[in-house]
């Protein structure tokens, strides 16, 4: 207790003696403290600081909670009525041969000639030195039918030679049947339901043939619904049986042992389906192609086309695989439809205006310009920071040495500086750039590159700035006085020259910042700088060369010109608050 | 530290040139010479005074002779045997604060990033003058000897008058515990209340720590007031050299009459008879031919301009170069 007491009193006599004491009414702050405190009075400097904060935490914060990527390239789905498909009624005969067979295109041509000219009529042909017999089922069908030779029937008198040709048999009933029809003079007869012709050879030998089928012409088209049924329905006797069940009316067929259902929604056209309900092809004389290649177009398509064509409609709905409803138009051009639909694609989302997902919209890239902001934010005050230090170290190395031994070693040095300022550093920038666009380097590569250039050629004015400050400093009366004093070189280097020369220093490496930012981007304005898909605030506002993003798209360049403006701004304001921090002669 | 009276300093024949050089390649096309044959001792806990008009070399002198500029010929000698050209840069830096320095603008010798404790104690701990953790009772104590406040200490330079920062240079100076220190028109540049102080200061400190001063200034009356013996110089030369007393009573150089007769008499009463010099100081690059001052003597006669005069020791100390006072001259033969 007795203790506290005293210590309280030790404590008044204390405050008292600094009250008395002028000296300690003063706080004593530390040189550092010092210039805190001033820098901190200064509101410009305070302003610029606060600037300085924004811009590095919209660049490197601002990349990390952006949700896009800074070459993310957006697209937006645009509707427009484009041609779909292309349909035509077929008016040409098609011929499905017998399984295993094909039908020759001699065939078809000496059929399409031959049926041309009689229509209307079963026609018989020669083609291929055989004999074929186009059997009209329907107006448009045809099964064409054809003799193989079966073996030769002699006449000779009353007496019938029955010949079996190479290979072939001819059963005791076919002979005797044969034979009887030769006698009568017939050049056909029907034995068990198959029809075997004679055709006369040389003289009274005949030719024994028996008429077979061997394809079918028509003009109907069958799509399969399906690629797992196009081998059940490509058989020929489905084909076959489907048609002749078709014109014959009928709403039911059998083909290799199945029966299939058919609905026929008009003469030209029906749609099979099998016993359980699938539906296994359409049938149709129009034929629909997509305008796209690569496209495949569901037999439903095909036929709800192939219905509206029919039935001679404009237009009509289909409702697509994922259940939307489409409306389709069609237009008669020539002899084809052409079947349109409002389709959706797929564009890069170019001079967006400003929305919520992209509030500062997008460029002509398609990507967020906010986004690029912060990316290029990142680049063009990195490059500001990483050109300023070399410009310093090899300016404050050279400078240094030159003012600190002067003489000699100062006038080499200074010319040697003449010489470097006396480089044109435009074209020299453009030339760089020049052949690194020729040898396409990669962009960040090239921006390595870009920022060792920029250092190398900008260290001459920190050169003579260290240089004329350690020149004027040596000379000094208070340098006298540490040499005087017999104080260590070092000592007299690190202690009294260099803090002498860090506040300028400091002052002229911030606002150089702002300069080399400026630099930046008019380099990357001229397309010289930083590439795609690196972005700067200079790059971005490339964009206003071009003269429509310049009058209707201010979101694509004002914000980056402001923030470049607002950077140089801060590193000015915070430059200048330092230099009058830094100045021991400022009133606290 | 050797007792009173015995040589401090002796400088014999002291020359500075700068040299002068010119075109493309710095080719040197001539000498400014800035001191020409200087020669005089200081004794311990005595002062001299170093008078001379601007640009006499007063201040060469004080830096030659602590080798902040290198001589160019000559010899200086500390306490007897301490030759400073001849030391290693160690040997030299060690011997520094034995020799010190208060310059004449106190606001361009105190560094302006350092607070007024480390500019005083930075050398001193620098040579290990006392333990570490007794220099910032040195300081203080040394502070307070030179007029300066104990918490002034970590205040910066700029926070001074004039007058408190000469105390800081002083209190620098003296915290090295020198033989002896160069006064360079320490007063100049302050106000007359203040050189007072300072002047005072300075014979205090003079007293405590038994300091021999070379006290450089154009300022008659201080030279008057503080010096022991005084030495006159013009253009790089020293043309009269005496006690204080005995050249102020008698001087014999026609430059010391000319310039002892600008001293004002506070007394309104007294005619001052002035000796006006004509034409102003010859150029130290090109100084005229024999005896410097020939060309602006009103005692000028032909072996003036002829021959360089010797230096006349008249007795009891007083040395003159003057052609006046040499009878092997001839120039009591010569008409005026």
């Amino acid at each position: 207790m007795s203790e506290k007491i005293k210590d309280n009193k030790t404590e008044q006599n204390n405050q008292e003696q600094m009250a008395l004491d002028d000296g300690r009414r003063v706080k004593v702050l530390s040189p550092g403290m010092m210039v805190f405190k001033r820098f901190i009075r200064n509101r410009l400097a305070i302003a610029g600081i606060c600037i300085l904060i924004f811009m590095f935490l919209f660049s490197f914060l601002g990349g990390l909670i952006s949700p896009y990527r800074q070459d993310q390239v957006f697209y937006k789905i645009d509707s427009a009525n484009k041609e779909y498909a292309g349909a035509v009624v077929n008016t040409d005969y098609r011929f499905v041969a017998v399984d295993g067979k094909t039908l020759s295109t001699m065939v078809r041509a000496t059929f399409n000639s031959q049926v041309k000219g009689k229509a209307g009529d079963s026609v018989t042909f020669t083609a291929d030195n055989n004999t074929y017999t186009a059997n009209k089922v329907d107006e448009n069908f045809y099964i064409i039918t054809s003799g193989e030779e079966l073996g030769t029937v002699a006449l000779l008198g009353k007496i019938v030679d029955v010949q079996a040709a190479e290979g072939k048999e001819i059963s005791a009933e076919l002979n005797a049947a044969a034979a009887d029809a030769a006698k009568a003079g017939q050049t056909s007869f029907e034995l068990d339901g198959a029809a075997y012709s004679l055709t006369r050879d040389v003289g009274k030998n005949y030719k024994l043939g028996v008429m077979k089928e061997v394809a079918l012409a028509t003009m109907l088209n069958v799509d399969t619904a399906d690629p797992q049924y196009s081998s059940v329905a490509g058989s020929y006797e489905f084909r076959r049986n489907c048609e002749t069940a078709m014109h014959a009316g009928e709403t039911s067929f059998t083909a290799d042992g199945v029966t299939y259902t058919l609905e026929i929604t008009s003469e030209t056209d029906a749609s099979v389906t099998d016993a359980s309900g699938n539906a296994i092809a359409n049938v149709s004389n129009i034929i629909v192609n997509p305008v796209t290649n690569g496209v495949i177009l569901p037999a439903d398509y095909k036929d709800a086309v192939a219905d509206a064509i029919t039935n001679k409609k404009t237009s009509f709905e289909y409702v697509n695989a994922n259940g939307e409803t489409e409306k389709h138009t069609i237009q008669m051009r020539g002899s084809t439809y052409i079947i349109s639909t409002i389709q959706q694609t797929h564009l890069i989302d170019m001079y967006a205006e400003p929305s919520a997902q992209h509030l500062l919209g997008t460029d002509d890239h398609g990507m967020d310009v906010l986004t690029r902001l912060m990316y290029g934010g990142r680049i063009s005050l990195l490059v500001g920071f990483i050109v300023m230090i070399l410009e310093n170290i090899i300016g404050i190395i050279i400078g240094g040495i030159s003012g600190y031994f002067g003489g000699w070693v100062d006038t080499m040095l200074m010319r040697f500086v003449d010489l470097f300022n006396s480089i044109p550093y435009y074209p020299m920038m453009i030339i760089a750039g020049a052949i690194m666009d020729s040898f396409e380097v990669d962009p960040y590569l090239r921006l390595y590159m870009m920022m060792a250039i920029m250092g190398i050629m900008g260290w001459t004015g920190v050169a003579r700035v260290v240089r004329g400050q350690i020149l004027s400093l040596r000379e000094q009366d208070f340098m006298v006085a540490t040499e005087a004093t017999g104080i260590k070189v070092s000592r007299r280097i690190f202690r009294h020259l260099v803090p002498n020369v860090m506040p300028l220093l400091i002052v002229q490496a911030t606002m150089g910042l702002g300069s080399i930012i400026l630099t930046e981007a008019t380099l990357s304005f001229l397309g010289l700088g930083i590439k795609y898909p690196l972005a700067s605030w200079g790059t971005i506002i490339n964009s206003a060369s071009n003269i429509y993003v310049m009058t209707n798209c201010w979101y694509l360049w004002i914000p980056a010109g402001l923030l470049i403006v607002l950077t140089v701004l801060g590193f000015n304001f915070v430059g200048d608050g330092l230099r009058d921090a830094f100045d021991p002669k400022m009133k606290r | 530290m050797s007792e009173t009276g015995a040589n401090v300093l002796e400088v014999r024949n002291l020359c500075k040139y700068f040299p002068i050089k010119a075109g493309l390649f710095s080719r040197v096309v001539g000498h400014v010479h800035a001191v020409e044959n200087v020669s005089f001792t200081l004794k311990r806990g005595t002062t001299m005074g170093l008078v001379g008009e601007s640009g006499c070399g007063k201040t060469t002198v004080g830096k030659t002779l602590l080798n902040l500029t290198p001589k160019t010929s000559g010899e200086v000698v500390f306490n007897g045997n301490v030759h400073l050209d001849e030391l290693s840069g160690k040997q030299l830096r060690a011997f520094r604060p034995k020799i010190q320095i208060i310059f004449q603008d106190p606001y361009a010798s105190l560094s302006p990033r350092l607070p007024v404790g480390e500019i005083i104690g930075e050398a001193v701990r620098e040579h290990h003058l006392v333990p570490n953790n007794e220099l910032d009772a040195y300081v203080s104590k040394v502070m307070k000897s030179c007029g300066l406040f104990d918490y002034q200490k970590d205040r910066y330079p700029h926070e001074f008058s004039g007058g408190q920062r000469q105390r800081i240079c002083i209190a620098r100076a003296i915290a090295l515990n020198p033989d002896f220190i160069v006064c360079d028109e320490p007063v100049s540049a302050l106000d007359v209340s203040i050189q007072a102080q300072i002047i005072n200061l300075l014979e205090d400190l003079q007293k405590e720590y038994n300091l021999t001063y070379l006290f450089i200034s154009h300022d008659l009356s201080v030279v008057q007031h503080i010096s022991d013996t005084v030495g006159v110089m013009y253009l790089g030369n020293m043309v009269e050299y005496a006690d204080k007393t005995e050249i102020f009573a008698n001087p014999l150089h026609p430059y010391t009459k000319a310039l002892f007769s600008a001293i004002p008499v506070p007394d309104p009463t007294v005619k001052m008879n002035r000796i006006i010099l004509e034409g102003s100081i010859p150029s130290p690059a090109n100084p005229p031919s024999g005896c410097k001052f020939h060309t602006r003597c009103k005692e000028c006669r032909g072996v003036c301009s002829q021959a360089v005069p010797k230096v006349i020791d008249m007795g009891n100390g007083h040395t003159v170069a003057c052609h006046k006072y040499d009878a092997e001259s001839g120039y009591d033969k010569e008409e005026a």
